[in-house]
């Protein structure tokens, strides 16, 4: 390996941070063009309807509409979809649920819009509607799909869980729940078009996956591939919405017919109502340990509604069950998890595809048999904890990075400390203290497929270096690691990059922003990149320094003879050279994790080439009067590898926690009363906790500088740490997220905590 | 261009006088955005629940997303393309900076108008203070501590400057 340059484990300033401090940035609805029309869609206002017909005639008319689009309108393929194409751009012949787009208005104004949108008549026949993933299973239930309502089944077994459970010393059998939550990020989607000077349509987006877009607009209106050009904008978080195709298939439909510029930009209301959420699991787990805590067996159902379309539901329905034993060896092991349509609205990727619902059940049950056997949580943790060596649930021998034991032991300090003094620190009766853990294991990239990423690097005849990716930083801090890490290769200072982000017109796939997986794979792919060309630096250097190549370094943009720092030439003078031999300076890097596809029968396979590990702490007091919760403290221990970029690690530790905080304690999307941020609470600054991450660093052999991930592990160990702090607080365990006022009130009341006698 | 009846409003902007005419439907945060193309101030619900559109009038945080267009007349206003320049950061956006207190940026620009409608108030205030202060201001990615920080050390270095 060539030096690291001390560019890796720096918390250099974020690339664009300074322009965001000033508001600069241009986010999709802050583009400037030239009077654009303004988009507004008809969402269908029934669950599930046959369209009998679409009467625009009225809207038409209205004052400064220019068009009104259905689907007749979309030249090729109506459906979209990443995984399994389903959702209509604009639907056909019926809605199924109460977010699908019906009609799509363009106008001269946000005025004309709205009120012709509101005088296009639809003529529906309601059908039946289903909106529970089990009634949608059984054999009278309305059909969502043709294809019947059941998307996708995984299942994972190994050896015989219902023999091994017999000589368990303790078994817990329980059945948890979560709800649909909503991303909120606070960005809401938003993107504008126009067509360039050659006639290509452009479209810029607030997105997680650039490349993506382009290729269903490309298969929405039939046009080449270099007709059509996605430019991410300044995107204002994703958190998984941002996945799915949620304003620019709009932007396209509209630009291909009307060649003017447009405007999509959904109101909070419009992307709470027609953007994806987070898939509710019902998970009915068992798990089963000797008198030593060894977990021997578990098994788990899960279903999952994903609403009326697939969107992500099958990566969903695919991790939550790979995840399911948490980061623990178990030998017996039978999972089933079903992923099933209704009515409601669609279900998507959300920060963690269905591994924090995993883990709030996992790790509950491991409370739970810590008890049944009188063992502390922490240590029924570390007496099962993965480590090299061992093999998951999937057959896959764990042989890299495998940091939960010391995640484990970089708590304990904490956790002992806090069971010590702090729990018995309250004199309010009504003020109950509980301390609780929350572990986690994450598969870096999707599961069992393949997953590629590419990159591009480029010296000019300079000796300047310009770095292409498609890779899309929403916030989480992608150009700048990635910047880092080629900065890193080729001996250089990250501001001497050249970054060139997310645009289809330059860059390569670089796959979506989602499952944990840019720093690690498209680390990769820009480090190899970047390696590419050093290697021809050096060999250059060979040539005009005179030296062997194991005796040449890159540093600070000089090829340097080790030996001798002055004996060294610069990469322009090398550029040049190069240039004029027809050596080229322009490289591809590529990257894809080694994974083996899992047996549809037995989940056999290698679905991820390395996994992100965590433990967090939570220190929560209960107000058993109330029911409320505030957590005070929250420590979370986080193998990611290597930290590039520390800070940002931090960063999205922290966030994730807050975002944990929420899903433990009050987020809840209700399809039929959730309409804005006035309904749906995340927390504030008032709610959140100080907050210690740990950052542990167990290299990973296969990660650029042994770098992993951590955007969704950080979210997924908290809620079950919250609960556990909750139930050790109340003496109640509370099995439906999120464990909101009525929740804890009702726990607290069942376990006797609250008691008039007390408040008299 | 629309029927609604058109109000002039002259008002101070980021130390600029202005002078527009506006409908008297809209609010302050679409003349700040659409007349008069400020797009640093941003629109995250339109309802007054996300801070993402604070600006300051006369030296208060406000949600320009609740104000009427006309109530700007005789107020000065700062937007966050008033607080600090490229080369010349405010105190408060270096230590943004610093604190690693930006993710996506989005909340940013509101959360700096709370941040010195609270410093202009209370030159050294304290934890809780600053909690209090940017409760109305939403962040999705950042989990706010490493923005509180900031604005506690920014507070600091505004106060010795002044
Ligand atoms: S846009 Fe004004 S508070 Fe959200
Ligand atoms: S940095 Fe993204 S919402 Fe605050």
């Amino acid at each position: 390996m060539k030096s690291n340059n001390g560019m890796i484990g720096k918390s250099i300033p974020r690339i664009g941070a300074i322009e965001r401090l000033l508001g600069k940035p241009l986010f999709s609805a802050d583009m400037e063009l030239d009077h654009p029309l303004v988009l507004k869609v008809l969402p269908s206002d029934r669950h599930h309807a046959r369209i009998l017909d679409i009467d625009t005639a009225e809207a038409a008319r209205v004052e400064g509409v220019v068009e009104i689009f259905t689907a007749e309108d979309i030249p090729r393929n109506h459906l979209t979809g990443i995984i399994n194409k389903d959702r209509p751009l604009l639907a056909k012949n019926k809605v199924r649920s109460k977010g699908d787009a019906v009609a799509l208005v363009a106008a001269l104004n946000i005025h004309a819009a709205e009120t012709a949108a509101k005088k296009i008549h639809v003529v529906y026949e309601d059908l039946p509607s289903v909106h529970d993933p089990e009634e949608a299973l059984k054999n009278h239930a309305s059909k969502v799909h043709e294809k019947g309502n059941l998307l996708f089944t995984r299942k994972i077994k190994k050896g015989n869980p219902e023999k091994a459970f017999e000589a368990c010393a303790v078994v817990v059998e329980k059945t948890y729940r979560t709800s649909f939550l909503e991303h909120t990020y606070l960005e809401p989607d938003a993107g504008a078009g126009y067509l360039d000077p050659d006639g290509n349509l452009v479209i810029i987006a607030s997105t997680q996956n650039p490349h993506y877009d382009h290729s269903e607009l490309v298969s929405l209106l039939g046009v080449a591939p270099e007709k059509v050009r996605i430019v991410q904008a300044a995107t204002g978080g994703g958190f998984g919405s941002k996945l799915d195709l949620n304003v620019q298939g709009f932007i396209g439909l509209a630009l291909y017919h009307l060649k003017r510029p447009v405007m999509c930009t959904f109101t909070r209301e419009e992307t709470y109502r027609m953007t994806a959420k987070r898939h509710p699991l019902k998970m009915v787990f068992k798990t089963g340990a000797d008198e030593n805590g060894h977990l021997m067996a578990m098994t788990a159902k899960m279903i999952c509604d994903t609403g009326a379309y697939g969107s992500y539901g099958l990566a969903v329905a695919s991790r939550a069950p790979v995840h399911a034993t948490g980061p623990y060896e178990i030998d017996h092991v039978d999972v089933e998890c079903r992923c099933v349509y209704t009515n409601n609205p669609f279900a998507g990727a959300m920060r963690g595809f269905g591994v924090p619902q995993a883990a709030f059940a996992h790790e509950s049950q491991m409370d739970l048999l810590a008890e049944a056997l009188g063992m502390d949580p922490l240590e029924i943790r570390r007496v099962n904890a993965l480590k090299a060596g061992h093999k998951t649930a999937t057959g896959q021998l764990l042989n890299g990075s495998v940091g939960i034991d010391q995640c484990l032991e970089a708590v304990k300090p904490h956790y002992e400390n806090a069971l010590k003094t702090w729990l018995h620190g309250e004199t309010d009766f009504a003020k109950q203290r509980g301390v609780g853990l929350g572990a986690m294991w994450y598969g870096i990239g999707n599961t069992g497929v393949q997953n590629p990423s590419t990159a591009h690097i480029e010296m000019d005849g300079e000796g300047r270096i310009t770095l292409y990716t498609g890779c899309a930083d929403i916030g989480q801090g992608s150009t700048t690691v990635l910047s880092q890490i080629a900065a890193a290769v080729l001996g250089i200072s990250p501001d001497m990059l050249c970054m060139v982000v997310g645009d289809t017109a330059f860059t390569s796939n670089a796959g979506a922003t989602s499952a944990s997986r840019q720093t690690y794979i498209s680390g990769n792919a820009v480090k190899n990149a970047a390696e590419k060309l050093a290697d021809v630096l050096l060999t250059e250097g060979v040539d005009l320094l005179k030296r062997p190549k194991t005796d040449l370094m890159l540093e600070n943009g000089f090829v340097v003879y080790k030996k001798d720092p002055d004996h060294r030439m610069p990469f322009s003078k090398i550029a040049a050279r190069a240039a004029k031999r027809g050596i080229p300076l322009r490289w591809q890097g590529y990257f894809d994790p080694e994974t083996v596809p899992l047996d549809p029968e037995t989940g056999e396979g290698v679905p991820y080439a390395t996994y992100a590990f965590a433990c967090h702490v939570a220190l929560v007091t209960v107000d058993v009067l109330t029911g409320e919760v505030t957590v005070h403290k929250i420590i979370a221990a986080h193998d990611v590898g290597r930290a590039i970029h520390p800070a940002s690690v931090e960063g999205q530790i922290r966030g994730g926690a807050a975002m944990g905080v929420g899903f433990a304690l009050m987020e809840e999307y209700d399809p039929s009363t959730t309409r804005s941020l006035k309904d749906y609470h995340i927390p504030t600054a008032m709610d959140m906790p100080e907050i210690i991450p740990i950052i542990i660093e167990s290299s990973e052999p296969t990660g650029p500088f042994g770098a992993k991930g951590v955007g969704e592990p950080a979210l997924i160990p908290t809620a079950p740490a919250v609960i556990n702090g909750i139930t050790n607080a109340v003496s109640a365990r509370i099995y439906h997220l999120p464990a909101n006022l009525e929740r804890v009130l009702e726990a607290s009341i069942q376990s006797g905590k609250f008691t008039m006698k007390e408040v008299a | 261009m629309d029927t609604y009846s058109v109000i002039p409003i002259r008002f101070t902007l980021n130390g600029d006088k202005v002078s527009i005419e506006a409908g008297a439907h809209e609010t302050a945060l679409t003349v700040i955005r659409e007349r008069l193309s400020l797009k640093g101030t941003k629109e995250g619900c339109g309802m007054g629940e996300c801070g993402a559109c604070t600006i300051l009038v006369d030296g208060k945080s406000v949600n320009a997303c609740l104000m009427a267009a006309p109530q700007l007349e005789g107020r000065t206003v700062m937007t966050v393309e008033g607080l600090g320049r490229e080369g010349k950061l405010h105190p408060l956006q270096e230590a943004f900076l610093e604190h690693h207190g930006v993710q996506c940026g989005f909340c940013t620009p509101g959360l700096l108008m709370s941040a010195q409608s609270l410093i202009l108030e209370t030159p050294r205030p304290t934890h809780k203070q600053v909690v209090e202060a940017i409760s109305g201001n939403l962040c999705r990615c950042t989990g706010y501590q490493q923005i509180v920080d900031a604005i506690q050390y920014g507070a600091d270095k505004t106060g010795g400057e002044e």
